[in-house]
């Protein structure tokens, strides 16, 4: 299948040391990939490569064909709202709701005036609700994000992902703050979308066991090196 | 193979140690004693000059409410310099602290000059700027309000882009990945994390305006503080103590509506 997402060779040096993704990882419509690494082995700084929260030094990223790796300004925003993201600390506004938090997920469809008053439009209050609804939270809509539980508060990030209705999942180890049944639960829940929905997932994670368990394919990263790329 | 190697004996890091430690400290005993002359003090004076502290003293009681009404209009001549001069700097600050915060700075372009220009603002005193902006606009409460918003900008702006620089980056990242623009971003995501620590900050420059603002009437600038320089000009001691114990009630009921403001929001 065409991949939607795919880097290849990207780099990034920090001072004396470099983290490099050496060969070419693609994503495509509808598969949960994980990119298996020990900590430190790069896996992040590759993440925050792709979504472009850091600069690459070297290296191509494409979106559906397109190089996306020098855009800047409206259209590196526009190739962003093709990336829902997932991060290992959540990365909630804490005092807010959950509502408020999944509503950044589509912070661009709401007019400016709207988001300084805090007075969301009815459609974009239902949309975010949709999307708690859909990672199970619905109840929880009004509760402040910083009196939920961990992975509580990832699924908000799920569904603040979701309501970004992208057709790429980036996650950043989503489960690696978690307990071993919720971040079951939570790799559960992106295997589940991901077939629902034929979201593209790319999921870093440090268990090998988790990546077997819930990844179509896995990519083995060892110091920067793709180490083997195999389907299951 | 390479031997360890020896460690310095104890005793001679120590003497050496010691000997600049005794250097450096008679070095700050000279500036002390420098300083005192200086300042020019001097104990007989202060000596000669008791009695008449205490005539005074003794004249400034009981002190002169007689004319207690303008008192009051004066105080809150002070406390609406103080306030207005507050909310003027918070809003000059607005701009300033954003470019001057490391995480949300556009570049090291602007980052840098608005640094500069925060240094000046918090460098010269409400006092130094309402001693000009009188000559500008004339004596009055308005001189002191412009004066203090000024050094006000300077001083909430630096302590804002302290806040905004500690907060987490994870949550703006979030937001930005949403494809947002820079504004979007900083009022969803950043906003209301920071904003009860910037009132507090707010609230906390609002009670150390209104205790500076006492001494702006001092170079024509209004308020209470010029009703006390009129009267120790004229040795009008009974009325000074008056106006004493009207800032002291002020300064104190405002302390505590602040501090008690700010324990809301902690």
């Amino acid at each position: 299948m065409k991949p939607i997402l795919t880097a290849v060779s990207v780099a990034k040096r920090f001072g004396a040391t470099e983290a490099l993704i050496d060969g070419t990882v693609t994503l495509a419509a509808g598969e949960f990939v994980a990119l298996l690494g020990p900590s430190g082995s790069g896996k992040t700084t590759f993440f925050r490569c792709l979504t472009r929260l850091i600069e690459p030094d070297a290296g191509q990223i494409h979106l559906d064909g397109r190089p996306i790796q020098h855009l800047k300004g409206a259209r590196l925003r526009a190739a962003r709202r093709q990336i829902g993201v997932v991060f290992q600390q959540f990365n909630l506004v804490r005092r807010r709701s959950a509502l408020t938090n999944v509503l950044t997920g589509f912070l661009p469809d709401i007019p400016l005036w709207r988001v300084a008053g805090g007075c969301y439009p009815a459609a974009a209050l239902a949309r975010a609700e949709a999307a708690l609804g859909a990672v199970g939270l619905a109840a929880k809509a009004h509760q402040r994000a910083d009196t939920l539980s961990g992975g509580q508060q990832q699924r908000v990030a799920i569904a603040r992902a979701l309501a970004q209705e992208s057709r790429i999942l980036l996650a950043d180890e989503p489960v690696a703050s978690l307990d071993p049944e919720t971040a079951a639960q939570t790799l559960e829940l992106l295997r589940e979308l991901c077939r629902i929905r034929g979201l593209a997932v790319l999921c870093t994670l440090h268990q090998p066991q988790l990546a077997e368990r819930y990844a179509d394919r896995v990519i083995g990263m060892h110091a920067g090196r793709v180490l083997q790329s195999r389907r299951q | 193979m390479t031997t360890a190697p020896i460690a310095r004996p104890a005793t001679a890091r120590s003497l050496a140690g010691r000997l600049r430690f005794v250097l450096l400290l008679l070095l700050a005993v000279g500036f002390y004693i420098a300083c005192l002359r200086f300042s020019e003090v001097s104990p007989l004076r202060l000596w000669e000059g008791l009695p008449r502290l205490a005539a005074w003293a003794a004249r400034a009681w009981p002190p002169d409410l007689s004319e207690a009404p303008i008192l009051l209009r004066r105080a809150v001549e002070t406390l609406a310099m103080a306030t207005v001069g507050t909310s003027f700097g918070a809003l000059l600050a607005l701009p300033l602290c954003l470019l001057a915060s490391r995480n949300l700075a556009p570049g090291a372009l602007l980052y840098h000059p608005a640094r500069g220009l925060l240094n000046i603002l918090r460098g010269i005193d409400s006092f130094v700027f309402a001693l000009i902006f009188v000559a500008a606009v004339g004596l009055g409460p308005f001189a002191g309000v412009l004066g203090m918003a000024l050094h006000t900008a300077g001083s909430i702006a630096k302590l804002w882009s302290e806040t905004i620089e500690t907060v987490e980056p994870g949550p703006l990242d979030a937001a930005r990945m949403s494809g947002a623009g820079r504004v979007k971003v900083i009022l969803h995501a950043l906003l209301p994390d920071v904003l009860p620590a910037l009132c507090s900050t707010t609230l906390y420059m609002w009670e150390f305006n209104l205790r500076a603002s006492t001494v702006l009437g001092i170079v024509g600038a209004g308020g209470i503080g010029q009703e006390l320089k009129n009267s120790i000009d004229l040795l009008l001691f009974d009325r000074v103590f008056a106006i004493l114990l009207v800032i002291l009630a002020m300064v104190t009921a405002i302390d505590l509506l602040s501090a008690a403001l700010r324990r809301r929001l902690a």
